[in-house]
């Protein structure tokens, strides 16, 4: 299974060295780990997230692609659906088959066909248009839909200390 | 030969029990009082007033015909494979693609008949049915997996129906995460996010490792058992049967092969004549903290400074509360003891709490602890009686078993009777064992039952005390005049007879009895509504009463149910009443009344403890 898991993560980051994707970069946290994955994402346009870069880890299990990895943001982020620690919620990194809560569809679940790129591409995703009806960060997630401008002046706060950081 | 022809007389007996179940029930009262002897009049209170010939059409059509069916893992499989089988041959799908749609079901045929026939496209999409794949690959050379995403041949591929290409390890991984996840992966579908093609038992045969697909047969089966609102898993520990129930039939009471009885509906042990609802209260009481609560509420007060509950077990007024409080008070006015001395009424009196007292100051506080006192003995009462008779269950099983396996044969060699002719003993010791069953739910049911509704206490609680006396007599025989002869050195043929026709009878009248009081408790002592308060008057209860209770309609039953309790009498005189739990000996038996029910009300004595460290310290 662990070499299964480690060819494939290896075959993924050859592919995105080749051809960069744009609104990210991905690298090893430590050369010798292929389960550590360190990527920058890069504030999308036209969001309030636009300019920044924010840097998280992904761990993958020794059993990906049947179960998915976690991700984690190290850069501050004042986002709905990002806990106060850092850890992205969304349905695509939650263990496959139906939710027990009822709340979200196998569908929208993990499944072995998502890639490191797919799950960024859903991070930018998630970035541009935030979930408030099961927020991680409750606080974030009654500003964002309150008290705008309060969020919006948080929001630019995480971004100019990313860009202070690179 | 004598013993030859008292047995058969006695399976002729036991023949027309079954034959003539509704005699047995319905019509018998006429004639229990008119074999009763005037000396015993009281014993003519076994019987139960209001037996409506509707209900005991019911309980004899149960006995005949079984409401339930005890299902092996052979069953359930068969039963599985026919219901697919079915759905197959009507709905021209293949067997795999049935299996998924009564899955998603619950395995209801008639439900997928009706969804399928109502919009058959819906049904499709919902349960992941395609009818075409989405992606045709069928002549490329070489693909590439959506998981991996290394080029393989063709043969190396494999997709459900939608077409989506994955390569075989990936599939294995997928699939065998799947199934460790649960009973989930009965519904998988493709690995692609976009498509619910599901993925059935077909791939999984040829893609997941053997032990993958025994664990998803394990769920294929259970689903079967558990999704389906028809049967449930016999809930004894280790047992594998499943119950097959008919719903809506009378009584949810059903006993597995492993011989565990247990009510379909709640799955708690049987519990007839209590209802689930009640049965569930009382096993959450018996397990609540509440009990706790209300034990520290009555015996306790708080310390005034600290507020722990403080017992005062024994000693004088001047209470001081354990370090670090160390609060000195006195526990009838809870104030300080630096206020009180030989003016306030000395150690064991205290004048301020009197004169409080008198101006109505502690009353609701008081009346709370006393009430909260109150409720706990009464609860304690039944519940000692409760668990006293699981406890005498749970002996008289092992002694069954004893039975069973020792101490049959021995008395099979003794008395030179062959083991099949010593049945009536076994019989004997089911029925004890089921009759401690039903009184020991007999006390939740008291317990449950308003004390305002004085007529239907007094006369549950006379109910209550005969069907204990009666059980106790059935008892006393099959436990110590069994010794008799199993200690015997030689065969005592008469005395033996004698012996199997009293226990026989005993066994006979006891399960009537029995029958007649869960009928009466589930009825919700209805009789006492109708006929008023009157029915404990046992002593003037005589044969023109009874026999005017409009039992005219009731000539037939009457005749014939004379002539065979006439056949229960042997020629020693000795014979027992087939409707109520009284045998007559040669000579009079002697009942020990009351054993259980007469304990004295609320006043035992329960062994009290002290509560956590909270101990109170007198001077």
């Amino acid at each position: 299974m662990a070499s299964q898991a480690s060819l494939l993560l290896q075959k993924q980051l050859k592919d995105l060295c080749k051809n960069p994707v744009d609104g990210f970069s991905a690298g090893l946290v430590d050369e010798t780990n292929i389960f550590e994955w360190s990527v920058t994402i890069i504030g999308p346009p036209d969001t309030l997230y636009e300019g920044g870069y924010f840097n998280a880890i992904m761990s993958f299990p020794s059993n990906y692609p049947n179960s998915p990895p976690s991700v984690k943001f190290t850069s501050e982020l004042w986002h709905p659906n990002v806990y106060p620690d850092g850890r992205v919620c969304i349905s695509i990194l939650h263990p496959p088959g139906e939710d027990p809560n009822g709340y979200e569809l196998a569908s929208e679940r993990w499944t072995p066909v998502h890639t490191v790129e797919s799950i960024v591409l859903s991070i930018i995703s998630m970035l541009s248009s935030p979930n408030d009806e099961s927020p991680a960060n409750v606080e974030a997630a009654k500003e964002w839909r309150d008290r705008r401008d309060e969020f919006k002046k948080k929001v630019s706060r995480c971004v100019r200390r990313s860009q202070e950081m690179m | 030969m004598e013993s030859e022809d008292e047995f058969d007389m006695h399976d002729a007996n036991d023949d027309e029990d079954d034959d003539n179940d509704d005699d047995f029930y319905s019509g018998g009262d006429d004639d229990a009082a008119a074999a009763m002897d005037s000396d015993e009049a009281d014993v003519a209170d076994y019987e139960f007033i209001d037996n409506d010939s509707d209900d005991s059409d019911d309980i004899a059509s149960h006995r005949h015909q079984q409401n339930y069916t005890v299902l092996t893992e052979g069953d359930i499989h068969q039963r599985q494979e026919d219901d697919i089988m079915r759905i197959s041959t009507v709905l021209s799908i293949s067997n795999v693609a049935a299996s998924i749609l009564l899955c998603h079901y619950n395995w209801s045929v008639s439900k997928v008949h009706d969804e399928w026939f109502a919009d058959e496209e819906k049904v499709r999409r919902a349960v992941g049915l395609l009818e075409k794949p989405v992606l045709d690959y069928r002549n490329a050379k070489e693909l590439t997996c959506g998981i991996c995403f290394e080029a393989y041949p063709h043969d190396r591929i494999y997709s459900a129906a939608c077409g989506h290409p994955f390569c075989n390890s990936c599939w294995a991984g997928y699939i065998s995460t799947s199934i460790n996840d649960g009973p989930g992966c009965l519904m998988l579908r493709c690995p692609d996010p976009s498509c619910a093609a599901a993925v059935g038992q077909d791939m999984i045969n040829i893609l997941a490792s053997v032990e993958d697909k025994e664990k998803y047969s394990r769920y294929f089966i259970r689903s079967y058992v558990e999704d389906n609102r028809k049967t449930k898993w016999c809930p004894a520990p280790g047992c594998e049967y499943a119950v097959d129930f008919i719903v809506g039939s009378a009584s949810y009471d059903v006993t597995c092969r492993c011989s565990y009885s247990f009510c379909w509906n709640c799955t708690e042990e049987a519990h007839r004549p209590v209802d689930c609802g009640t049965v569930a209260k009382w096993i959450l009481k018996n397990s609540a903290e509440s009990e706790n609560m209300n034990w520290i509420l009555a015996n306790s007060k708080p310390c005034p400074k600290c507020k722990r509950p403080i017992e005062k077990n024994q000693g004088c007024m001047h209470i001081t509360c354990t370090p670090p409080c160390k609060f000195e008070f006195c526990w009838l006015c809870l104030g300080a003891w630096s206020d009180h001395g030989e003016r306030t009424g000395g150690f064991y009196a205290c004048n301020r709490y009197e004169t409080a007292k008198q101006e109505g100051v502690y009353d609701e506080a008081e009346k709370r602890r006393e009430m909260a006192k109150n409720s706990l003995e009464r609860y304690t009462h039944y519940y000692e009686r409760w668990a006293t008779n699981q406890s005498s269950r749970q002996k008289a099983l092992a002694d069954l078993q004893q039975m069973q396996t020792v101490h049959l044969e021995k008395l099979s060699d003794i008395q030179c009777q062959p083991e099949s002719q010593l049945k009536f003993i076994t019989e004997a010791w089911l029925q004890i064992v089921e009759c401690r069953r039903v009184l020991k739910w007999t006390y939740a049911y008291g317990y449950y039952l308003p004390e305002h509704e004085h007529a239907k206490r007094q006369f549950f609680e006379y109910l209550q005390g005969e069907a204990e006396s009666g059980l106790e007599r059935l008892h006393q025989c099959a436990e110590k005049e069994l010794q008799t002869y199993l200690n015997s050195e030689h065969q005592l043929v008469k005395e033996f007879n004698e012996f199997r026709t009293k226990l026989a009878g005993l066994t006979s009248v006891t399960r009537n009895y029995f029958e007649n009081l869960v009928r009466a408790l589930e009825n919700g002592l209805s009789d006492v509504d109708s006929h008023g308060a009157c029915s404990r008057a046992a002593s003037s209860k005589s044969l023109g009463s009874t026999s005017s209770k409009g039992r005219g309609g009731r000539g037939k039953a009457t005749t014939s149910k004379t002539s065979s309790s006439n056949r229960n009498i042997d020629d020693t005189g000795h014979w027992s009443c087939e409707h109520c739990t009284y045998a007559n000996g040669r000579r009079l038996w002697v009942v020990p009344l009351k054993l259980l029910v007469d304990c004295g009300g609320g006043k035992d004595k329960r062994p009290r403890k002290v509560v956590g460290e909270d101990i109170s310290i007198h001077d």
